[in-house]
């Protein structure tokens, strides 16, 4: 009996909550901000004391990537791409850069280009392409992100391409913690009589509606082989809570109970006829109803 | 539903706001900065709206004005805390 109470004292407005579910009262929602405010910081902390458990890295293998990528490609009638290692290293050597040097772009800062990283690690192309991915809690959402995207689209079913490379870093970024993915595709270049311009293919923001810029770039002298050794790639990490994940949830919840008690509220506060003062129930309806939108619709990982 | 005919162009401007903070928070889904300064806006809109509608209305209140605040305070957190996590 004391249990309902209670639950009729928290949810309904009642005599025993000043006609106002106890949940709604400003010191209640102030409570319920700190709580979450609080579960950041445990989730921040969390992170560093136990990595292995709670972790911003992914369950995302190169070998995955590569699959699904290649099912992409035969699922439109494309051929397969073989995996080529040294494209893998020059990959892993791209995310590395990009953490060491703490960018988010195709080009570094200092104008070091992708298709550099191809000729450093003795890939001659004929083609060549880059996808880059970040956050995405495993390979299937990262490609399907790609995919849903008309200019990465287009690079993973570039005919052209013969081979692939996929380097997965993980590491801090600019002072977030994360997993990117570096796809490169390349054609590489058969006969040494000459060297033709190659056509590298570069993919532009999601946003940029323009598809390519295939600017050409020439091949430089044939170089030695691999000066770098490629390093595996921490491609089989396993992760136990994701902390995107974790705030969803959290998120998810806590706004999903607000809209029922609000609701709960509009409707018997109408019924009773209870004059109070306060703010409009329907505002506040209004207002969690576009959070709860827009909790639905952000998604982890970026793609470019 | 009677409060809303009767403040027609109140609820239709809160409305537009909450719709301009969703628009805003999908459409610069690339630039995160930007996504919190929308849910700041957003907030700020809120508080503002509210205060707004109850001052016209006559029954304008500290309490109702921090009910607004902390209500508006919870959604930014809310939306900031997954910023910070995507």
């Amino acid at each position: 009996m004391q249990f309902f109470k209670l639950l009729r004292h928290l949810f309904i407005p009642h005599e025993s909550n000043n006609q106002k579910a106890k949940l709604l009262h400003s010191s209640s929602l102030s409570l319920l901000a700190v709580g979450l405010i609080a579960f950041q910081l445990v989730l921040g902390f969390a992170h560093k004391a136990f990595p292995q458990v709670l972790g911003y890295a992914a369950n995302i293998s190169p070998a995955e990537v590569i699959r699904l990528t290649n099912t992409q490609r035969v699922a439109n009638g494309l051929g397969a791409l073989t995996e080529n290692s040294t494209l893998d290293g020059a990959a892993l050597a791209k995310g590395n850069d990009m953490l060491a040097k703490g960018y988010w772009a195709h080009f570094a800062p200092d104008g070091t280009s992708p298709w550099s990283f191809f000729l450093k690690f003795g890939y001659k192309y004929k083609y060549a392409g880059e996808n880059l991915a970040r956050d995405f809690p495993d390979a299937a959402s990262a490609i399907n992100a790609w995919m849903n995207s008309p200019s990465h689209k287009e690079n993973i079913l570039n005919p052209n391409y013969r081979e692939i490379g996929i380097g997965v870093v993980e590491g801090n970024l600019a002072g977030a913690d994360t997993t990117v993915i570096v796809q490169f595709f390349g054609a590489p270049l058969s006969g040494e009589a000459a060297i033709p311009v190659a056509k590298a293919k570069e993919v532009l923001p999601s946003t940029v509606k323009s598809t390519s810029a295939p600017t050409s770039t020439p091949i430089p002298t044939p170089t030695p082989a691999p000066t770098m050794t490629p390093t595996p790639a921490s491609g089989e990490a396993v992760i136990f809570i994701s902390p995107f994940n974790s705030t969803k949830n959290i998120s998810l919840l806590v706004t999903g109970i607000l809209i029922l008690v609000l609701s709960i509220d509009l409707i018997v506060v109408r019924r009773q006829r209870i004059a109070r003062i306060g703010g409009r129930t329907l505002a506040h309806l209004a207002y969690f109803g576009m959070i709860l939108a827009v909790i639905l619709i952000l998604k982890a990982g970026q793609i470019i | 539903m009677k409060s809303i005919s009767k403040h027609l162009s109140h609820y239709m401007a809160l409305f537009g706001i909450l719709l301009a903070g969703f628009a805003g928070l999908i459409l610069f889904s690339y630039d995160k900065n930007f996504q919190v300064a929308v849910a700041l806006a957003l907030s700020l809109s809120y508080v503002a709206w509210g205060v707004t509608h109850h001052y016209l209305h006559k029954d304008l209140h500290i309490e109702t004005f921090i009910e607004y605040l902390v209500v508006a305070a919870l959604g930014f957190v809310i939306i900031f805390s997954l910023l910070l996590r995507t």
